[in-house]
């Protein structure tokens, strides 16, 4: 096991800058989430830190050793991917095994670290199969023993779940977390879907355009989004943005309509700003209610937990998710109340208004 | 009887599908399958020139593989044969499948080389064949003059004349004009294979080497065995090599006699002795034809039990 440091890191191909500068401390055992939109750079950092990509500047360490030049094989580090690669002409155990092949590991020893490996994932009896033999989320099992098997400093995961049905995602998302807590190695994890990284990551580092927006703990991010993208880009569904000029005590929608703010944003009355709110922060009321915004039934989505109400309202869609079921109908009146204290403001660059 | 609409869509529907495949049916009978059964049927007979003489049953077959005249020329051109399939394999497919590695390293210029080292296979045999023995001219042919150039004069030989180079030389006329086939192949089976497999393999800690042979190779082994197919029908059916650049008698001495060759001989003569004995060519035929329908057909069907799906 070991740290990762990644030290002001840019790529480039040709005169297109992909990753514009990136600084991420992964800490030893740490199960970090690269997250962000298709583009973000994030693939393109993991592969940096496997190796597989060169890299333009910057520095990356993986324990006390600086890697840039190191080639992947010799930097300790076992990669998942997205569709397995699995070769296709061995068996799961000589899958399981070829790394150890290769290092001339007595047969004995090679043997039982792949019967552990796939003890412990549930593939003692598909050894002998062939991956066109297998399911997807077995194939994926696979990739994850053979991973497993070289016993690394870091794994790295390339969005290993997005070839997979939904319900075998969720089952793998847990598992692929409980083999982080039984096995305590370093993780570093690419995804898009927020919820993964929200479900797993022990830090979470949302990218966005080739940089940086935050690095944090999963509700950190949650609760205190440090701009307006990772505020929208974390949560499902995500928040919802008003824009509207900061008076004494609110924020005032270009209807006249004002709503309060609980606390003193660091922002001079009279800025322009954006409200966020998420959408279990907006309670609905009787149409008419002073402070609400007016609003007008558009869908209703019964979820059989939680029902997701889209309302139109000035300024656009809102979006809201309450816990009780609702009798609703599309077209209906209705105030949308935002709980105050769990609002969130943003300045007319995105970033987070202290003072909330 | 009324015809109901759906009858006459179907008979519509089978006038179309005759329409389309009587045409090549008759062709095929006429111009292939008439021809194989005749040349079949010629090899019962015995020949007077082109005059059909008596049945004679499988007299010719008998002549040809164990006769004291024919059988020796066959076997020793059925051994240059073998010879040429084994030399070939190593260094036509051989070659291509090292020839495709590096073009598919994507070295600088490969975009070019990829071109370049297919070209001699859209040129003509003749003209390949041509060029070849000009190149390989003891006299001013560039192979001997570059030898004399950087001072290897003991080494340059009439390489078409010589008994012990004669048939190499030819083979790697055949390899030097074929080469890009199987390299395209392989390269194509190379591009085939997921980057993520190849990248996956880097992190197992594989050399380049270890890469070549544990991964790349068996995933591109189902091209080899079509290349083995089709090299196979080829070498079996070599002629126009040989015949440009060493003449019909494969001399020096017969040592670059091949079936195609003895074939043609015995079945239409040759300008220095013109005897000509349809029967028993086409008894070498047939049997050429059925040695390769066979072995085509069994290495065919390995090859589809060795397909990988990715």
């Amino acid at each position: 096991m070991a740290n990762v440091s990644i030290r002001n890191i840019r790529k480039s191909f040709g005169s297109v800058a992909i990753i514009k500068g990136v600084d991420v401390d992964i800490d030893d055992g740490e199960f970090v989430i690269l997250v962000g939109p298709s583009g973000c750079g994030k693939s393109t950092l993991l592969r940096m830190i496997a190796g597989l990509e060169d890299i333009t500047d910057g520095e990356i360490r993986i324990g006390p050793r600086v890697v840039n030049d190191v080639p992947p094989k010799d930097r300790d580090i076992a990669m998942v991917f997205q569709n397995y690669a699995l070769y296709p002409h061995m068996t799961v155990a000589d899958n399981m095994a070829f790394s150890l092949k290769l290092k001339g590991t007595p047969q004995a020893e090679k043997t039982k670290r792949v019967q552990d490996a796939a003890a412990s994932l549930g593939l003692l009896p598909l050894l002998d199969r062939y991956p066109r033999q297998l399911s997807g989320g077995q194939r994926q099992r696979v990739a994850m023993g053979r991973a497993i098997v070289r016993d690394p400093q870091v794994f790295l995961f390339d969005e290993p779940l997005s070839n997979l049905d939904a319900k075998l995602r969720v089952q793998m998302r847990a598992e692929i977390k409980e083999l982080h807590q039984r096995l305590k190695t370093t993780t570093v994890y690419v995804t898009h879907d927020q919820i993964e990284a929200m479900t797993m990551a022990d830090k979470i580092v949302v990218m966005h355009d080739g940089i940086v927006e935050q690095i944090g703990a999963p509700l950190e991010l949650y609760d205190r989004p440090a701009n307006r993208f990772v505020a929208g880009f974390i949560g499902s569904p995500a928040m919802n943005f008003l824009d509207g000029v900061l008076t004494d005590g609110g924020l005032r929608l270009p209807s006249g309509a004002v709503l309060s703010l609980d606390g003193q944003p660091a922002l001079p009355a009279g800025s322009k700003a954006t409200y966020g709110v998420r959408p279990e922060h907006l309670q609905i009321v009787p149409a008419g209610t002073p402070g609400a915004i007016p609003a007008e039934v558009a869908v209703v989505e019964p979820t059989g937990s939680d029902t997701t109400v889209i309302a139109k309202a000035e300024g656009g869609n809102l979006t809201i998710v309450v816990r009780d079921r609702v009798a609703l109908r599309p077209g209906e009146a209705v105030a949308l109340q935002p709980v105050a204290r769990q609002v969130h403001l943003f300045d007319e660059r995105g970033q987070r208004v202290a003072g909330l | 009887m009324p015809v109901s609409p759906k009858q006459a869509r179907t008979l519509k529907h089978r006038s179309w599908v005759a329409f389309l495949v009587i045409p090549p049916i008759v062709f095929m009978s006429l111009f292939v399958v008439y021809p194989i059964l005749s040349a079949f049927a010629y090899a019962f007979y015995e020949w007077r020139g082109l005059a059909r003489g008596e049945f004679v049953g499988l007299a010719n077959f008998k002549e040809v593989l164990i006769g004291p005249i024919m059988g020796p020329v066959v076997w020793n051109a059925f051994l240059h044969n073998v010879y040429a399939l084994v030399a070939l394999m190593i260094i036509q497919n051989g070659g291509g499948f090292f020839l495709a590695w590096l073009l598919y390293k994507e070295p600088f210029g490969f975009r070019f080389h990829r071109v370049a080292v297919f070209v001699p296979v859209v040129l003509s045999t003749i003209i390949v064949g041509f060029l070849w023995k000009l190149f390989l001219n003891p006299n001013f042919g560039i192979v001997n003059q570059a030898l004399f150039t950087v001072g290897l004069d003991s080494l340059a030989k009439p390489w078409l004349g010589d008994a012990s180079t004669a048939l190499g030389a030819l083979i790697l006329a055949n390899a030097w004009h074929f080469v890009g086939f199987p390299t395209l192949v392989y390269l194509a089976g190379m591009q085939r294979i997921p980057s993520e497999i190849i990248e996956a393999a880097r992190l197992d800690g594989t050399s380049e080497w270890q890469l070549l042979k544990n991964v790349i190779w068996p995933l591109v082994a189902p091209s080899t065995t079509i290349l083995f197919t089709l090299l196979f029908i080829g070498a079996f059916n070599w002629f126009e090599i040989p015949y440009v650049m060493v003449g019909l008698d494969g001399s020096p001495y017969g040592t670059t006699d091949v079936l195609g060759l003895v074939f043609y001989r015995t079945a239409f003569g040759n300008q220095s002795a013109s005897i000509q004995n349809f029967g028993q060519g086409s008894a070498l035929a047939t049997l050429l034809f059925l040695f390769i329908v066979v072995f085509a057909s069994m290495l065919t069907l390995w090859l589809r039990r060795r397909e990988i799906q990715f």
